[in-house]
């Protein structure tokens, strides 16, 4: 008996579900165009702001400048492999700080 | 008397003898002790006859005294080989090279040495449980205070660099929002754990010095040795480091009274000097005078060296509340 009540009002059901799916998808891609996006760029873009200069102030003699800690700081350098690399990457990368600032808003 | 003590001074002084002469002192009194050699000039295995290396070793023919000295070559080697294998196991092949420059120069810089120095004789500290009394035979002023100046300063550092990795952990997480996977998590991140080992290391080194450590300053009746013992003694105050005392070394002996020819009229007059300058030590430090060593014709080694320790005014009594080694 109630095998025959879920068949009827299944197919409505159904149909009612696949359409606030593909409405919550497009909000949800809309949200994330105009909110989420961005909002994270910058909040990461500001994240790898400071771990560059957490990267500076742990090696600074990669510029020539000696550190009484950097023979603290080398022991860190083993797992620091992605930090390393993406740091260096920045440093040759980084025109400007205006350049960097306006990265994110995709001109 | 506390667990830890430190004989310092001006280079040439007799800062090896005054040591030695301690921890015989100590031994004698019933203490296992042990004398550690911090100067990159060693001259204990030339006092106590016998060579010595960068593990405690029973001293020949005394009972209960111990000795060492510090290699910070071989300590800045072995951090080398260390972060070098940590790296193999890490990194990937491509970037190896890169990192491994890196961390060539970062043991190349001059701060290396004394880092080394710094975390060998902390690491003495904390394995010392074995022993009632560590005697340190330190380097020369500088070299000392700069030592000792050290925790509190690293102590700051790294917990700008933790507060600096902490943050931009902080923002990675905030920035991985809905079902983003964040590029750095706070748990487990090995950087902070690391920062974290190393703040507790200095922490430790800090509190072991402040509270239980004693210094003596060597000091010959000279001017040069007695103004830099001034200084000395100002620069360990500076770091809430008192000197508890100073032991004179190097006293000449005066002549018989009967005795006029030249060299006793030289001694004369050089003991109406030093006696000028002992004057100024009892008088203007706030220091005790512990040791009035007179020099002697041989080197002290041997029997003198039990001479030299009776003369020591500096007690070897057991420290009264042992400190907690494995802080």
């Amino acid at each position: 008996m109630s095998d025959a009540t879920d068949d009827g009002g299944g197919a409505l059901a159904d149909r009612i579900d696949r359409y606030l799916d593909a409405l919550r998808e497009w909000a949800a891609g809309l949200y994330h165009g105009l909110v989420t996006h961005p909002a994270y760029e910058k909040i990461e873009k500001e994240a790898e702001d400071l771990e560059d200069t957490f990267m500076l102030a742990c090696f600074p003699d990669a510029f020539g400048i000696p550190s009484p800690v950097s023979y603290y700081t080398a022991e860190l350098l083993p797992y620091l492999e992605d930090e390393f690399e993406a740091w260096e990457r920045r440093m040759w990368d980084r025109g400007s700080m205006l350049e960097r600032k306006g990265q994110q808003y995709h001109f | 008397m506390e667990k830890f003590v430190f004989f310092g001074g001006k280079g040439g002084v007799g800062k090896t003898t005054m040591s030695a002469a301690y921890s015989v002192k100590c031994a004698d009194a019933g203490l296992d002790t042990l004398v550690v050699s911090t100067d990159p000039a060693h001259s204990t295995s030339d006092v106590f006859d016998q060579e010595l290396g960068d593990e405690p070793q029973a001293v020949e023919g005394r009972e209960g005294l111990w000795a060492m000295e510090i290699d910070p070559d071989e300590e800045v080697e072995h951090h080398l080989m260390e972060t070098k294998r940590a790296l193999g196991d890490q990194v990937s092949a491509a970037l190896v090279n890169e990192i491994d420059r890196q961390i060539e120069m970062a043991h190349q810089t001059p701060g290396a040495y004394e880092a080394a120095l710094f975390d060998r004789f902390v690491d003495v500290m904390r394995s010392s449980d074995d022993f009632d009394r560590v005697v340190f035979d330190t380097s020369p002023t500088g070299g000392t205070l700069r030592l000792l100046g050290l925790p509190d300063f690293l102590e700051g550092w790294i917990d700008r660099l933790r507060r600096k990795r902490e943050k931009s952990i902080d923002l990675y997480e905030k920035a991985a929002i809905g079902n983003n996977e964040p590029r750095r998590v706070m748990d487990g991140d090995p950087i902070l754990a690391r920062l974290q080992e190393r703040k507790e290391f200095f922490e430790y080194a800090g509190e072991t010095l402040r509270e239980h450590a004693a210094f003596f300053l060597v000091v010959n009746p000279d001017e040069l040795s007695v103004r830099e013992t001034r200084r000395a003694a100002e620069g360990l105050a500076d770091r809430g480091l008192a000197v508890r005392g100073l032991a004179v070394n190097r006293l000449t002996p005066s002549p018989d009274d009967d005795e006029n020819g030249r060299g006793a009229r030289y001694l004369r007059d050089r003991v109406a000097t030093e006696r000028a300058h002992l004057r100024t030590l009892r008088e203007e430090f706030e220091q005790p005078v512990v040791a009035e060593i007179e020099t002697r014709v041989e080197e002290v080694k041997g029997d003198f060296l039990t001479e030299v320790a009776d003369e020591l005014d500096i007690e070897a009594a057991p420290p009264a509340t042992p400190p907690d080694g494995s802080a």
